[in-house]
């Protein structure tokens, strides 16, 4: 009998915290995020881009909407059109995670962009970002600055 | 016991198999899809030509070239992503080619932003590549008749007319102009340093 008691109070404990976690979750906690980096940016250059995968674990779309870091003027999010060969570069507005789904930001598409660099970054480094969600919650990251011209960095970029 | 020795004997053989078809398949066929694209994007052939432009040590001309197989990119340093994801996977594949083939090949990187691009800031960015690459630039007049005769598409793309940090359209195409000058080939934005390579050699074994 206590057994059974101590059993439920336990699972109705757990079912209780599973409920909470939902009821405070914001866009933020929804997102995970992978294979975040910065591309090293060769001299002379005054702009790069920041890859990475955006996955939502929750129910909702979740909107990335901006980015902020302290190594750039401004930080922006862009995406790429190719039209017939000819590679059109645009900011946009947001960046959408349906729910249960990815999105990935990577060479060639979606990206963050770093306008007006205030140091070099070099690989090796790390950066820190902060992205910006529609419902107004931040995610911090730190993330690698990473070179093409490594072999090793084009290892999963098929 | 006898049979189980034999099962994983026979475990083993089918891992075995399934590790080098795996190694071997995926590589091939990426190669040969990138190629069908690669191939299939010069239905209207640029007529290409010579061409005199500025570097940071002197005028250079797409004839000091000849004997040589010279790969062309247009660009603008202020790209953040197209540029370097296509000069990063042309240097890699340069690098990847033998001495010989070393000498026998040049990449030259045209600017279709000179408001911004100076010749030495050209240098710099092409020295980064560490591939013997070569930054160009010129009067507007003098790029835009090469955009021309190579199928060369650019805009600029402002979003406020006094944007000093604004973006260019171009075409991502990389070139391929054989040892006589002829332009004979142009690969698809993200082709891989492999097809690259792989396209170098084609080339310069075409006519030796």
């Amino acid at each position: 009998m206590r057994f059974q008691l101590n059993f439920t109070s336990t699972f109705l404990t757990a079912c209780l915290t599973i409920m909470s976690l939902n009821a405070f979750a914001n866009d933020a906690s929804a997102i995970d995020i992978d294979h975040a980096y910065i591309r090293e940016v060769p001299p002379g250059a005054m702009a790069t881009g920041s890859f990475l995968t955006l996955k939502n674990n929750s129910e909702q779309e979740v909107r990335l909407v901006g980015a902020t870091s302290d190594v750039a003027k401004k930080v922006e999010l862009h995406t790429h059109i190719n039209d017939n060969g000819v590679m059109k570069m645009r900011q946009i507005q947001y960046i959408s995670v349906a729910a249960h789904q990815e999105t990935k930001l990577q060479p060639g598409g979606l990206h963050i962009m770093f306008i007006g660099l205030q140091k070099e970054l070099k690989e090796g480094q790390t950066i820190s970002m902060t992205l910006k969600f529609k419902d107004g919650s931040q995610k911090s990251l730190t993330i690698p600055v990473k070179s093409v011209m490594s072999p090793m960095n084009h290892m999963h970029h098929h | 016991m006898k049979k189980n020795i034999i099962l994983l004997l026979i475990a083993s053989v089918i891992i075995g198999l399934s590790i080098i078809l795996w190694l071997i398949m995926p590589s091939q066929h990426a190669l040969s899809s990138e190629h069908k694209i690669a191939t299939a994007s010069l239905s209207q052939k640029p007529v290409g030509g010579n061409f005199t432009l500025t570097s940071a040590s002197g005028p250079v001309s797409l004839s000091d070239y000849k004997g040589k197989l010279v790969l062309l990119y247009f660009g603008y340093t202020f790209c953040p992503d197209i540029c370097p994801t296509n000069l990063g996977n042309l240097a890699r594949a340069y690098q990847q080619l033998t001495p010989s083939e070393k000498e026998q090949t040049q990449i030259l990187f045209i600017s279709v932003d000179p408001d911004r691009d100076t010749p030495d800031r050209l240098k710099q960015y092409a020295d980064y590549f560490n591939s013997g690459m070569i930054g160009l630039t010129g009067k507007k007049s003098n790029i835009d008749n090469i955009t021309d005769r190579y199928g060369v598409v650019y805009a600029i793309h402002q979003e406020k007319p006094d944007e000093t940090t604004y973006s260019v359209d171009h075409s991502a195409f990389t070139y391929i102009i054989n040892k006589k000058g002829e332009l004979v080939e142009q690969l698809p934005h993200a082709t891989s340093s492999d097809v690259f390579t792989q396209q170098i050699r084609h080339f310069m074994t075409q006519h030796p």
